[in-house]
């Protein structure tokens, strides 16, 4: 017979039931609490701060984040390495660089793609590309020398190298786009070989269509069959991100999430917290086409060649930063 | 920790608060029709994965035709059917009767200049002459020796065996695409010119007419605009394409002169009637040019549609367009064919 510790009366009927049903209550909601855990722990990892492990102290960004609540602008640095076995992981060019500003206020959002050839003052180092900057100091450096020669406050990074990207697009089950002109390359470097070199032929006919992750890849990256070389691929990386936005905003973010974390970790690098990530998310999926606007500083910069021998880009910085305030308003670095 | 795993919850509730209205689409591996079926008359041709199938009346048929193959062409009495054949890295054009028996490789899959892509064959009205894309004249390339290697248009004989080039595509720019002959003439061509114009430089898709009896060709759409997939009528008297904008890539149709000596100001595709709106591909029209069928996307899938169209008197649609398939994705850069 069960007795009251305290009393020594036994318990009544009723009341062991009342325990029962208490410590049911108490496991399953234990067991909810350690499913969700364990649900959405590969978004643990994924936001894990990367920087950190590869022996570089995470750089602060010159203006802090909004907070989550405000409708002030927030601007994300996206990176793209070649990462394949030929590159010294620790030291990988940002061969894309795009700005994604993203207005609360107003609903939109503004791509703007700065090409890899232009000269740059690189804090701390010399003058060189822009590519460079990811290559010497990482993310924080990326963020610094962009915020220096563009002013642009730049929030948050996300890196993602060429797998990262064929598995972002696979995950959301190959994206939608309007392939510009065909893609022909006899000597498409063959990005998933053993050793990272040798080529492949590529061919992709033009007009819209279905590209799961290896061919949109294919796609952003070719350069030979393009006249209009990297700014041409500037254009096909912002119709790739679009694309992505578009099909990401048909998915279940809850069933997604998680898997797609799991999917990239170590092939996506961010300093973006969860919720910012959510809020992010969330805001991009009801975005609608017209929302988002494409830029280019191809206007106001010109071919040259470098000290070093090395063909560059160099900008017209008064004419870039009017451009910018037009497009950014107020929002600039002093 | 704990404000991690709160974090967590919280991100967790806001999400199961903000699930998609519907789930995207993804690709079942097969072919759905419809409940409703739309009978297709005649024999209408698609690729879904790198496979042929047929559609017609209510049957659909997967055609064994090798294993990976696209831009099904046939001739207007459909006894005859050609397809882009793809290898690893190279591509052939092949043809065979209808059922994918007696089958006859047309082009080489390489020679001295290296591997050839051979594409988007079409038949000419009597199906003796075949239209086709390939790099075939290139100069051997090496990434420290890099070469154009852009599609141009050629032409096979399938009485002599013959081939010769008819179109030199701009360098650097992928190359032409999408050539037909012009059914009722022996002599006209109608393609797409890929180039870049506009200032600053952008991509350009032109249709282009050609006489294959002086070799002139005659822009049909500006510059700058994407123009582009035109698909001859069986009489040969009007051309839908694909009009590509920051709206979409809208199915319009256009008259056809008899011929053309000079570019027309307004050019000819500026008068085109919109038809279909939407994001569409690979229009072909039916052997009787009662209708149209295209590729749309829809949720995620490129669908085939049939799209009823009047052209006597004013070119309008006829009523809405119907699906022949449903969420199946089919091959959107592989061309469409329809015979009798």
């Amino acid at each position: 017979m069960n007795h009251s510790p305290a009393t020594g009366v036994p318990d009544a009927p009723g009341s062991r039931r009342v325990r029962w049903i208490a410590l049911g209550a108490i496991a399953l909601a234990l067991a909810l609490i350690g499913g969700v855990l364990i649900y959405l722990s590969p978004l643990l990892a994924l936001l894990e701060p990367h920087e950190a492990s590869v022996g570089r102290v995470a750089g602060a960004p010159a203006a802090p984040p909004p907070p989550l609540d405000s409708k002030q602008r927030i601007n994300i640095l996206l990176l793209g390495s070649d990462n394949d076995q030929k590159f010294q992981q620790d030291a990988l060019l940002s061969q894309t660089m795009i700005v994604v500003s993203i207005d609360p206020s107003t609903h939109q959002v503004t791509m703007l793609s700065l090409p890899r050839d232009l000269w740059v003052e690189i804090p701390g180092h010399p003058s060189a590309k822009i590519d460079l900057a990811y290559a010497q100091g990482g993310a924080p450096l990326a963020r610094a020398t962009v915020e220096k020669a563009f002013k642009i406050p730049i929030h948050y990074y996300a890196w993602v190298g060429l797998n990262g990207l064929v598995r972002v697009v696979d995950r959301v089950g190959g994206v939608d786009l309007d392939v510009l002109h065909p893609v022909l390359d006899d000597n498409y470097p063959n990005d998933f070989s053993e050793s990272g070199y040798g080529t492949e032929r590529v061919y992709l006919a033009a007009g819209p269509q279905h590209l799961d992750g290896r061919h949109a890849l294919q796609y952003v990256r070719s350069r030979h069959g393009d006249l209009l070389s990297d700014f041409g691929r500037s254009v096909r990386q912002q119709q790739l991100l679009l694309a992505i936005q578009q099909r990401v905003a048909g998915m279940d973010l809850v069933a997604a999430l998680p898997t797609f974390a799991r999917d990239l970790n170590g092939h996506v690098k961010t300093d973006l917290d969860l919720l910012r990530l959510t809020q992010l998310a969330l805001f991009m999926r009801d975005l609608h086409p017209g929302d988002v606007h494409q830029a280019y500083i191809s206007a106001y910069v010109r071919d040259a060649t470098s000290s070093d021998g090395q063909q560059i880009l160099v900008a017209d910085w008064p004419a870039i930063h009017a451009y910018l305030r037009q497009l950014f308003g107020g929002d600039l670095l002093p | 920790m704990t404000r991690r795993i709160a974090v967590l919850l919280l991100a967790m509730l806001v999400l199961a608060g903000c699930t998609s209205s519907g789930p995207v689409a993804h690709d079942p591996g097969r072919v759905v029709l419809p409940v409703k079926q739309v009978p297709v008359p005649g024999r209408l041709y698609a690729t879904k994965g790198r496979a042929l199938y047929r559609f017609s009346g209510t049957d659909l048929t997967r055609l064994r035709f090798g294993p990976r193959v696209k831009d099904p062409a046939v001739t207007s009495a459909g006894d005859r059917i050609a397809v882009a054949q793809l290898q690893d890295q190279s591509s052939t054009i092949v043809v065979s009767d209808p059922n994918g028996q007696n089958r006859q490789i047309l082009t080489p899959s390489s020679l001295a200049e290296g591997s050839l892509w051979a594409l988007a064959p079409a038949f000419d009205d009597d199906g003796h002459r075949i239209v086709y894309l390939t790099d075939r004249g290139k100069q051997p390339s090496s990434p420290q020796n890099l070469q154009p290697n852009d599609l141009g248009v050629w032409a096979y004989d399938l009485a002599t065996g013959q081939t010769r080039r008819l179109v030199h595509p701009f360098a650097y720019t992928g190359g032409d695409s999408d050539p037909s002959y012009r059914p009722g003439v022996s002599d006209q061509l109608v393609y797409t010119t890929y180039l870049y114009g506009g200032a600053p430089l952008e991509p350009v898709a032109r249709l282009t007419w050609m006489s294959l009896r002086t070799g002139a060709t005659v822009y049909l759409s500006p510059d700058p605009g994407r123009n582009f997939e035109p698909a001859l009528s069986r009489d040969g008297r009007f051309v839908a394409f694909i009009r590509g904008g920051a709206g979409g890539d809208d199915l319009c149709v256009m008259p056809l002169a008899t011929t053309y000596t000079h570019e027309l100001r307004p050019y000819p595709s500026d008068s085109a009637v919109l038809v279909q709106s939407g994001i569409v591909a690979q229009p072909v029209w039916a052997p009787d040019g009662s209708a149209i069928a295209f590729l749309k996307l829809v949720n995620g899938s490129f669908d085939l549609f049939i799209l009823p169209i009047a052209t006597d008197g004013a070119i309008h649609a006829a009523g809405a367009a119907q699906a022949v398939t449903h969420g199946s994705f089919l091959d959107a850069d592989s061309r469409l064919a329809w015979s009798p």
